[in-house]
């Protein structure tokens, strides 16, 4: 399945500017393997060790987040859009 | 790039009204074909996290901020129609407009900066009314982010 992931501003770096990419993934999984397998830096910053998403993290298969899907087993078909989101806050103090 | 008079006066309406929790939101900005800015108020879920898990957000919207993800969603829609982020701002409550730590620390993606040409523009609201903002950038040289001028652009 060939599907288009976008890549956030905060990965960037990662992915030589790239901010959109084509991976070719059956599920979530799979996905993010083949990304981190070719983009390197990425290892770390979208899971742990354990090859858990990160809290800070929103995956999302076109506009749906895989919490309400699959999580990491939502399967992908060809032409699904997927973006990666990294959590913007912050605040007051300590 | 920091607000303009306009925005930076819907940024302090946004601020009082949604007082006494800090606000968010981003200013995107466009340069081709033609100049375009768009102020995009966010929702602050930082209260619907602590209740869900306070142990986990002990903190609420009263001191911290956590843009929706559908919101970042949006933002990632028009950064693929060639809009970049280049305001990101936020109140704080009964406190000075300053780049906490937590700002500091939430801002940093492996020890660099998420957005590194994005200024960051904090409003100070006290008794309910927007009293001051300051605007911050990354500085590579200092790795740091540090005030910089915050008049109008």
């Amino acid at each position: 399945m060939s599907v288009q992931v976008y890549i956030p501003t905060p990965f960037r770096r990662a992915t030589n500017n790239k901010d959109r990419v084509s991976v070719e993934a059956s599920d979530v999984r799979s996905l993010l393997d083949e990304l981190e397998g070719h983009f390197g830096g990425l290892r770390g910053l979208v899971r742990n060790d354990r090859g858990e998403v990160h809290e800070h993290i929103n995956i999302y298969v076109n506009s749906e987040g895989i919490e309400a899907l699959q999580g990491l087993e939502t399967a992908l078909a060809d032409g699904d859009e997927v973006s990666i989101i990294p959590a913007l806050a912050g605040g007051a103090g300590e | 790039m920091i607000l303009s008079a306009g925005e930076m006066a819907q940024v302090q309406a946004q601020a009082e009204a949604e007082y006494p929790a800090e606000c968010c939101g981003v200013l995107l900005l466009r340069s081709d074909p033609t100049v375009d800015r768009m102020l995009m108020p966010c929702r602050n879920i930082q209260d619907e996290l602590h209740s869900k898990d306070p142990a986990r957000h002990p903190r609420d919207s009263r001191t911290a901020y956590f843009i929706d993800p559908k919101d970042l969603l949006a933002i990632g829609r028009r950064e693929a129609q060639g809009y970049a982020v280049a305001v990101i701002y936020h109140s704080h409550i009964e406190a000075g407009a300053y780049f906490s730590p937590t700002d500091r620390r939430n801002a940093l993606v492996n020890g660099e900066p998420a957005y590194p040409d994005a200024t960051y523009v904090v409003v100070s609201v006290v008794a309910g009314k927007a009293v001051e903002a300051r605007a911050f950038v990354w500085d590579p040289r200092a790795r740091d982010f540090v005030a910089r001028d915050s008049e109008p652009a």
